[in-house]
């Protein structure tokens, strides 16, 4: 897989840059809309990070020459500007997602994860993890051919859990992941426990290994070994 | 009051009172020329009386038709001459008329007699008319040429200010306006429509900045926010480190989480104020925005046991959508929050307003402090002390009124508009 960030502040495009690398994406930088524009002529992705203000340039017009020259790329706006009327620009202009800075870069993952599954039409968009299989249209999943039926909640929990696997999860990312800016209405994380215990019971009933691991004093871990 | 009125008025005051005055002073001088006039003829009448008796004895027939009544009374001692007024019924038309009368004593073969010679006063009355008459035809003629002055002035000269008014009134700082306006004759009013035309012209300006500043703000803390984020979350993934610093992070984690909350609230609250947000053009039904709420919050709802009533009809205020989630989400939220285990919320929504009343712990202050930004009740942690904030803020923009009762356990949060 191959992305391109387009983000003016290099402390974060590092960390993302290396955070990507870590999931075997290229991961390449354009730090200005002069070099984007360049690189969107010349290579093709299948994602583009998009920061809006960038110091020569609107982003918004670097997604309109996407849009015009490659439809089929996937675009993911990352903006310090949430202001409605961006988010509304963006995502009329054919962005297939908005994520308003700071953001958690697992949550970064998660999205552009799902923006190039559901543009890769041609293959499989199946997601796979050791004996899970998610049929993420038809939200379902199974272990081992039997199907297990999961909340909601539980459901947006494993997806988010396995697109970010071997990686350390805080618990606020997480809580940030399944209510958004209610989070913060959590006095404390035990909430996020009932779920993470919930859908640890319904994947081991089933025979699945013990994928969970807790982190004490941090979050969870999504992992086979 | 209009300010024409309030001339008019001045004007009818004192015109008025300058035609009192007028009237007074008419009639007065009037009537002290009819007086000489009395009484010159009175003393012409006296002469010939005087010298009738005197040398007559007899008076001539003549002699009592002077004046309009002639009286000859016997008297022991003579007195003072003197002139009186009085008023004296007439038998013919039973009323009261004025006469002025003089008196003088007349001696006449060793007997002293008192003459009196009377005169009706009958022109002072048809002065008195004449006089009430033309002040109120006058008045009448002058209020009306007032009135018509001033509507006729009211309409031409005044048009240009009633213009500025006008343009003033439907003035919105959002759309970054300059009032400007044809030249004017009135300096006045070429004056007032310079000085608006520049006011509206700095508050453009100076609106322009600020908004600016905090789209600024918000990309200047947001970036290094996110910087920061993004090293901890690095940071996270290194095997290396041992528990007690993977805690530690874990703490800078959630305070640079809390930051980054914090600022997104302040800005979100910065930009209300400054109405950024366009007010809405048509009424939102608000019953999917608290249905879609609801859902999102159910298992917040379920884990605390929290019993939810509601009572709701498809209506809403006039508002940008996204102010109404806004609006809807801190009420809800706030329900939620400081609710207790096994609690209820009751929502209402009616037409003109939308109550949101929730059981909690009582609390001991005005509830209408916790309206001020960062005034918490209690020890949440968790929370920003913005949500009811941010929800005054966004009724105030809207026109709507929002306020918090308690009683005992009850929180009750109204919107009205």
């Amino acid at each position: 897989m191959k992305l391109l960030l387009i983000e003016d502040e290099k402390a974060l495009a590092t960390s993302i840059q290396t955070y990507f690398q870590r999931e075997n994406f290229i991961c390449e930088w354009a730090a200005d809309y002069r070099t984007a524009v360049e690189k969107i002529n010349i290579y093709r992705y299948d994602c583009v990070l998009v920061d809006l203000m960038l110091p020569d340039g609107d982003g918004l017009n670097a997604v309109r020459e996407l849009k015009r020259s490659y439809p089929e790329t996937g675009i993911i706006i990352i903006s310090a500007k949430n202001s409605l009327d961006d988010r509304v620009t963006g995502l009329n202009l054919g962005s297939d997602d908005y994520l308003t800075k700071p953001f958690h870069l697992s949550e970064l993952n998660a999205r552009v994860q799902a923006v190039i599954r559901r543009r890769n039409f041609q293959g499989s968009q199946q997601i796979r993890f050791g004996k899970i299989q998610i049929d993420p249209q038809e939200h379902l999943v199974q272990v081992e051919q039997q199907e297990i039926v999961l909340t909601r909640k539980e459901y947006d929990l494993l997806v988010y859990l396995i697109a970010n696997k071997n990686r350390v999860l805080t618990k606020e990312s997480i809580a940030e992941h399944l209510w958004g800016d209610d989070a913060d209405l959590m006095d404390n994380f035990d909430f996020i426990y009932t779920h993470i215990k919930n859908l640890r019971k319904k994947l081991m009933d089933k025979g699945c290994p013990d994928y969970l691991k807790s982190i004490y004093g941090v979050g969870y871990k999504f992992s086979e070994q | 009051m209009k300010l024409l009125e309030r001339i008019f008025r001045y004007q009818l005051r004192a015109s008025l009172g300058v035609l009192a005055l007028g009237a007074v002073l008419f009639y007065v001088s009037v009537n002290h020329l009819v007086d000489q006039e009395v009484n010159r003829d009175l003393v012409r009448s006296q002469a010939k009386v005087s010298w009738q008796l005197r040398h007559l004895g007899v008076l001539p027939v003549y002699i009592l038709q002077l004046g309009d009544s002639l009286q000859i009374e016997p008297v022991e001692y003579a007195g003072r001459i003197r002139a009186v007024e009085r008023n004296m019924l007439n038998k013919s038309t039973n009323e009261y008329q004025p006469w002025r009368q003089l008196i003088f004593y007349e001696q006449v073969e060793g007997q002293m007699y008192q003459v009196t010679i009377s005169k009706l006063l009958s022109q002072r009355q048809e002065l008195m008319k004449a006089v009430v008459m033309t002040v109120t035809f006058i008045v009448a003629l002058l209020l009306i040429s007032l009135l018509v002055m001033n509507s006729r002035l009211s309409r031409r000269l005044w048009k240009p200010f009633y213009k500025t008014l006008h343009a003033l009134d439907s003035y919105a700082l959002e759309k970054h306006e300059v009032l400007t306006f044809p030249k004017q004759q009135i300096i006045e009013f070429q004056q007032l429509n310079q000085s608006v035309t520049q006011f509206t012209d700095r508050l453009a300006a100076t609106y322009q900045n600020l908004k600016e500043f905090t789209e600024n703000a918000s990309h200047e803390i947001q970036t290094p926010l996110a910087v920061i984020l993004s090293k901890i979350e690095g940071l996270f993934q290194d095997e290396s480190l041992k528990e007690s610093q993977l805690v530690a992070l874990s703490e800078i984690s959630e305070a640079a989480n809390r930051l980054a909350k914090l600022n997104q609230a302040l800005l979100l609250l910065t930009k209300i104020e400054n109405r950024q947000f366009l007010a809405g053009t048509e009424p939102i039904n608000l019953v999917p925005v608290i249905n879609r709420k609801l859902r999102d919050l159910e298992d917040l709802i379920e884990q605390r046991e929290i019993t939810v009533k509601t009572e709701i009809e498809p209506t809403g205020p006039v508002m940008h959508p996204a102010l109404a989630e806004v609006l809807v989400n801190n009420l809800l939220t706030n329900a939620i929050r400081y609710n207790v285990a096994c609690g209820t919320i009751d929502i209402t929504l009616a037409p003109g307003r939308l109550v949101v009343r929730n059981t909690g712990t009582p609390i001991n202050i005005d509830p209408e402090l916790l309206f001020e930004r960062f005034r918490k009740e209690g020890t949440h942690s968790a929370s920003l002390g913005l949500g009811l904030a941010l929800a005054k803020t966004i009724c105030q923009v809207n026109g709507q009124t929002l306020t918090y009762k308690t009683d005992g356990p009850w929180h009750t949060l109204t919107v009205d508009w």
